[in-house]
């Protein structure tokens, strides 16, 4: 179903899905600094920014979140599980790239056995609305690692900016439950016609330069190549491109509390940190950023194919843009190929 | 489950056995596992650890496990009481494919603390039932000091049997040691079983593989038979967090057994 | 042309093997950004680039690779670190030559990109003025509008410690008062300090990069992942967050150069400068000392002499 949204319904829009669930949508925390955080007034909403730093994986991988709590009461433990998501929850204007990384990261996380509930409870209890990407950034390179600036797969519904209004498009079972929004008209010709060119002009821009395709097999024979050396040099080993990273999703598990009463949680992790793989022993199997890097890089480019089919990049460019010394994957993903560039 | 009994295995102090049981009959019904497979103990308010299981299938009733003190996990394993809770995942892992083994004569190599799991393997295959399946079984265990050997007790009933050739050697002997004295790559060049018709297993710290590797080699036996059992610092220990990875297989989920063969095609992250 | 003075430097030093490895900034796929590049090669030096946005501290380097020879391509402050961690031990002496270049000052590529609407595809420096243009649009901006804080207050813009300078000495004529984020902050009450601070660092997401990114901070472990004992937890707390950057900046009491790597490193923009700048000031006022000027003074909080000063003790 096609609808069109006029702007100056935009925030009453907003303002009916705040009451029945739980809204997330992009929050500015500062000037070019933006989150998906859960929102109380419509005003909250800021689309300014491209894509928010912190991706929208936070919402069904937080980077905190406790599994469960225990307590001791004489020689008795007791482990009481950790609150479900309770009410339904929106995801407002996620970018077709941080969609499909949410669908990469479940791969991993569903399964025959061994579900992730924890994930798989959240996602099953959020409607995703996407929002299209009329101005591709140039460090955007989403069509190349399979996806495109409009792409809706994911999405339970789908926004497109048109300029006055949006064009909105209800795309699953979850979606249909705008069908009778007072707010939503249905889209007129003019506004298909927008959308058609809006998609072309993103498409053009964003072009497929970036050689993805059958890097899989090309990494199969660099896995001692000399390339590591040399690609790992400027990296520090911060864990920005990592958390920024819609599909990076290794965590850690601690313990916190004490042996009467505490949780233990898992947060975030990164395999560039050199205590990622650090045995108690001392032994370190990738004590240098050589292998961190390599490690990385061959994940999301080769060991993620091999068992899921597809590379878990979604090109959004957020380690790119936020590298503090600016180690552009796309570079990388070059020299694997024969448009190897001169000077790594 | 409850801790049975706590044991100090060697005279360091570092290595304590726990043994372990379960709660109510019905768990211990339920817990099926392999030689080779780990569990995940939990101490509250510390954290978890993999361990890999030290007991066999057939030794009904109680897990057994052979705690190294090295980090916060484990020295917390080693100050618990007997009687106390502590917490169990499992059980994880791949186990050694012993259908394999049937058929075959079994060489066993095993360095300091990396014993335990071959412990199970072994007691499992010396059960009446089982010892019929395979040919020979040969053993070499290798200790630093004769102090430093674990299940010493076991290790003197086991000598004492003609169904298994077990050779323990020590880096260094002291002046009670009578047994041999050697490093366990030169014991297993003095050996020299034939890799005919044979498997081996080989489980010890890197620098001891990376010596008795080439003699197994000179020994002929092929790379698809020859298994071992990796360690890595793992979490969750079912293939989700990723922190165990070598290559796209998971050393909790895909391992941590894994033959030769199949470690030549992944990177060496080991 | 400074650049080019660079490239020479680098290809004698190479050529001479006076050096194994030269670290310098290389030309980056975006424009306003440069990426640290690492000489091996005499002939590949002309990879070296010398401008405005080369705003990276290139010591932190120093801590991974001090097995080698290696000359740094080095701006006053980023001198200072090279010289707080010779003084610290961090690398053998003679084992690192600084290249130094008087900075011309820093300019800060966030705010360049925030004074336009859109993207910005190429950028250009020419003299005073930065020539940018995008999708639809090209702007001439003055460089001096869009300076880093750090580098308008900065009164060492020469890095005279350096074993080979590029270039003519640069006059130290700050543009904004030294400790200026400093004296901001303490114009503010109390409360509203820690309002400030709290919601600074309310966006941070423990990514480290401030970390990594300090030459100073070179622990091989650090307070925050240590489990025994155990100071912070490793979850998403706002006190552990507070926590740490505090204590960090405390860690380098004495021992920052005021570089601003820290802040430019912040994927999450966080104000950091004005913490450890109030450390440097009050040890300035303390003990008279300045981190890294002095390739002979020890610094005061890891040395002890029998008549330090004690008065501070009640």
């Amino acid at each position: 179903m096609k609808f069109r949204l006029d702007k100056k319904d935009f925030r009453s829009f907003l303002q009916g899905l705040i009451e029945p669930y739980e809204l997330f949508a992009p929050v500015r925390l500062a000037e070019g600094v933006s989150a998906y955080q859960k929102i109380d007034h419509p005003e909250e909403v800021d689309l300014r920014q491209a894509n928010p730093q912190k991706p929208a994986k936070d919402l069904f991988f937080p980077q905190s979140e406790v599994m469960f709590r225990y307590e001791k009461t004489g020689k008795q433990t007791s482990t009481i599980p950790a609150e479900e998501a309770k009410p339904e929850r929106v995801l407002f204007g996620a970018r077709p790239c941080d969609v499909e990384a949410i669908s990469i990261i479940e791969k991993v996380f569903a399964g025959k056995e061994n579900t992730d509930v924890y994930f798989l409870e959240k996602r099953r209890k959020t409607m995703i609305i996407g929002l299209g990407c009329n101005h591709p950034l140039s460090t955007c390179f989403c069509s190349s690692a399979g996806g495109d600036p409009f792409l809706r797969a994911g999405s339970d519904v789908f926004f497109i900016d048109l300029g006055e209004a949006y064009f909105v498009e209800s795309l699953t079972e979850k979606g249909k439950v705008f069908q009778n929004n007072p707010f939503l008209r249905e889209a007129g010709q003019k506004d298909l016609i927008l959308v058609k060119e809006l998609e072309e002009r993103a498409f053009e821009k964003v072009g497929f330069s970036i050689p993805i395709d059958g890097i899989e097999k090309r990494l199969d024979l660099m896995t001692e190549s000399a390339f590591w050396d040399r690609v790992h040099e400027p990296c520090i080993g911060c864990r920005i491109c990592t958390y920024l990273c819609p599909t990076c999703h290794c965590f850690d598990i601690v313990d916190e509390g004490d042996s009467q009463k505490g949780q233990r949680v898992r947060n975030w992790d990164s395999c560039l940190s050199p205590l990622y793989s650090l045995e108690t022993s001392g032994h370190n199997p990738r004590p240098t950023a050589r292998e961190r890097t390599r490690q990385r890089l061959m994940h999301k480019f080769n060991y993620y194919p091999k068992t899921f089919g597809q590379v878990a990049c979604v090109g959004c460019g957020r380690c790119i843009l936020y590298c503090p010394v600016h180690f552009d994957i796309r570079k990388a993903i070059l020299w694997t190929s024969s448009k190897r560039p001169k000077v790594f | 489950m409850i801790v049975k009994k706590a044991y100090v295995e060697t005279t360091d102090r570092m290595l304590r056995t726990l043994e372990l049981g379960f709660l109510n009959e019905e768990e211990a019904k339920n817990f099926r596992f392999i030689p080779g497979q780990f569990c995940e103990l939990s101490v509250l308010g510390k954290g978890e650890a993999p361990f890999g299981i030290a007991s066999s299938p057939t030794e009904n009733g109680s897990l057994r496990f052979t705690i190294n003190k090295a980090g916060l996990v484990t020295t917390a394993l080693h100050q618990i009481e007997e009687g106390s809770e502590i917490g169990i995942r499992g059980p994880l892992g791949n186990g050694y494919p012993i259908e394999r083994f049937w058929g075959k004569n079994v060489l066993v190599i095993g360095g300091g603390f990396a014993f335990t799991t071959l412990r199970s393997l072994l007691v499992y295959l010396l059960h009446p039932e089982n010892r019929p399946k395979v040919k020979g079984i040969t053993v070499i265990y290798g200790a630093r000091m004769p102090g430093l050997l674990l299940y010493k007790e076991e290790l003197a009933t086991w000598q004492e049997r003609s169904d298994l050739n077990l050779i323990v050697t020590v880096d260094w002997g002291d002046k009670d040691w009578k047994g041999k004295v050697g490093l366990v790559p030169n014991v297993l060049e003095e050996v020299a079983p034939s890799s005919e018709d044979a498997v081996a297993v080989i489980c010890g710290p890197p620098i001891m593989i990376k010596f008795t590797f080439p003699k197994l080699m000179a020994l002929r036996f092929p790379y698809e038979r020859i298994y071992t059992s990796l360690e890595r610092r793992m979490k969750c220990g079912i293939g989700k967090c990723g922190r165990c990875n070598i290559g796209h297989l998971y050393v909790c989920k895909d391992g941590p057994v894994f033959n030769y063969a199949e470690l030549e095609k992944l990177p060496r992250d080991y | 042309m400074i650049e080019q003075k660079i490239r020479d430097i680098a290809k004698d030093l190479l050529a001479k093997k006076t050096v194994d490895l030269v670290i310098g900034f290389g030309e980056g796929t975006l424009p306003l950004r440069v990426t640290p590049r690492f000489i091996r090669n005499p002939e590949k030096v002309d990879r070296l680039v010398w401008n405005s946005f080369c705003e990276n501290n290139l010591a932190t380097y120093v801590h991974k690779l001090n097995r080698f020879k290696m000359a740094l391509v080095v701006k006053g402050c980023d001198a200072r670190s090279v010289t707080a961690l010779s003084l610290e031990k961090r690398f053998q002496p003679g084992q690192i030559i600084m290249i130094g270049v008087p900075c011309q000052r820093m300019v800060d590529r966030r705010k360049v990109s925030r004074s336009v609407t859109g993207e910005i595809l190429q950028a250009r420096e020419e003299g005073d003025l930065i020539q940018v243009r995008g999708d639809g649009f090209e702007v001439s901006l003055k460089r001096e509008d869009f300076l880093y804080s750090s580098c308008q207050a900065c009164t060492r813009r020469n890095p005279t410690q350096a074993d080979v300078m590029v270039g003519d000495p640069v006059e130290e004529s700050p543009l904004k008062e030294a400790y200026h984020e400093v004296k901001d902050f303490e114009k503010m009450s109390p409360e509203e300090r820690w309002k400030f601070f709290e919601r600074e660092t309310s966006r941070c997401i423990r990514c480290y990069a401030c970390r990594e990114v300090c030459p100073m901070c070179y622990c091989s472990e650090c307070f925050v992942d240590s489990s025994n004992p155990k100071w912070i937890e490793k979850s998403f707390s706002p006190s552990d967050l507070q926590f740490y950057h505090i204590v960090r900046a405390y860690h380098q009491t004495g021992r920052c150069s005021g570089c601003g790597a820290c802040e430019r490193a912040c994927p999450m923009e966080i104000r950091l400068g004005y913490l450890t700048q109030k450390l440097n000031q009050e040890v300035k006022d303390l003990y008279n000392f300045e981190t890294g000027i002095d390739a002979e003074a020890p610094p005061p909080l890891s040395t002890f002499q029998i008549d330090d000063q004690q008065d501070f003790i009640k």
